[in-house]
């Protein structure tokens, strides 16, 4: 049997929604959870010098989206075909991108970078919600499943609700109208195969 | 026969890979220029209202990974098997993450940024590019092919040497220190498939 251990912050971030699968799918692995000094002494090892890596018998895999599609792909969660498939990646994509326009905001919030936190709420941060996330609402009514394929539930939806959370979390004042990606993010986290780790994962703010 | 239509911006940028992928496997598309200036008009027409859009049969798939990565599955210049796409994703991502990193210092190049550029050419720029480049060196080195994959060329390596011909006329003093991966974007450029392409597509400076 395939030995998975996927290392990552102890938070849910980029790494969610590959626990999300192995759980969804019942695949035994190791949720190796570190940050701090243990995270800086393996960092060297690691192919890019980031987290998450997934190893598989050992071998490192690293990048959350490559992860995640690679284990999506063996366990049907990555859409019914090629084409399918493709859109899922240019929505995840697009995800990425919506994230980083917000990262000068997150920068600051963290203590990562400088600038004046409120303006950047107002300057970047609000607007990329209302930018971003009506053209997620709308994929979602295109397809029609509930999920972000016809097809049914996939990685992309994994990915999409855990960052829902996060931002639904940091600023309910604005992402409280988006009815549909909070009623999207409710599906996901009602799937059944998810439920016993659900119940009983650490809560994080992100 | 299958239609394409590639609509992007009349520069190489986040198009060129899918440019690269079609005429190395000789499939005939349509090469559709979008200028900066009718853009605007026909945004709201595009999944995320962004470019590249990749018409198949006149259905779009938008986002330049998913495109590229649904095109060089059909082409077989997506590695020779899942582990291998997977560990080829994780390079592009990488190197995502690095253009990310980049983005201050060419937003302030091209006037649409804040701050002084060259000040970020030092300290975003030439910073991520000595904390980066060697990394990209080394999975070369390691890949032994002279490509990203052991088992030949791939989307990745249309990526990459796309991004270091615009990266080496942005800052030759900092990239010329990388050899290798100079030698790289030779080698991919030397491919007899690109050559009537390559000498005849314009040049432009992204």
């Amino acid at each position: 049997m395939v030995q998975y251990k996927l290392t990552y912050f102890p938070v849910r971030g980029l790494g969610e929604m590959i626990r999300f699968i192995f759980h969804y799918s019942n695949t035994p692995f190791e949720d190796n959870r570190i940050g701090g000094d243990d995270w800086q002494k393996i960092k060297s090892t690691t192919p890019f010098g980031q987290m998450p890596v997934l190893e598989i018998d050992g071998k490192p895999l690293a990048q959350s989206f490559a992860i995640t599609r690679y284990l999506a792909r063996k366990h049907g969660l990555a859409g019914k075909d090629d084409w399918e498939s493709a859109q899922l990646d240019a929505i995840a994509d697009f995800g990425k991108d919506f994230s980083a326009e917000l990262r000068p905001y997150f920068g600051v919030l963290m203590g990562r970078s400088e600038g004046n936190k409120d303006e950047l709420y107002k300057t970047v941060f609000v607007p990329a919600i209302d930018k971003n996330i009506p053209i997620l609402e709308k994929l979602l009514k295109d397809s029609g499943s509930g999920f972000f394929s016809k097809s049914g539930v996939s990685w992309v939806d994994f990915y999409v609700a855990s960052f829902t959370e996060t931002l639904e979390g940091m600023a309910p004042e604005v992402v409280s109208k988006y009815s549909e990606i909070l009623k999207h993010k409710e599906k996901v986290y009602a799937l059944p195969q998810l439920k016993k780790y659900l119940d009983s994962r650490p809560k994080t703010q992100f | 026969m299958v239609q394409y239509k590639l609509m992007y911006f009349p520069v190489r940028g986040l198009g060129e890979m899918a440019r690269l992928i079609l005429h190395y496997a000789n499939v005939p598309y349509e090469d559709k220029h979008i200028s900066f200036e009718e853009w605007p008009n026909m945004k709201t027409t595009t999944p995320f209202g962004q470019l590249p859009i990749l018409e198949v049969d006149g259905k779009p798939l938008a986002q330049s990974f998913a495109i590229a990565r649904f095109l060089a599955r059909k082409h077989g210049l997506a590695g020779k098997d899942d582990w291998e796409s997977a560990q080829l994703d994780a390079i592009a991502d990488f190197m995502k993450d690095v253009a990310t990193e980049c983005r201050p210092y060419f937003m302030a190049l091209m006037g649409r940024g804040e701050g002084d550029k060259d000040e970020l050419y030092n300290t975003v720029f030439k910073t991520s590019m000595e904390k980066n480049m060697p990394v990209l060196e080394k999975l070369l080195k390691e890949s032994g092919s002279g490509f990203f994959a052991k088992s030949g060329v791939s989307w990745v390596d249309f990526y990459i040497a796309n991004f270091m011909e615009t990266f080496e006329e942005l800052g030759p003093s900092v990239m010329s220190a990388y050899k290798d991966l100079l030698k790289h974007k030779e080698t991919v450029y030397a491919l007899p498939q690109l050559k009537k392409y390559l000498e005849s597509r314009p040049k432009t400076q992204f």
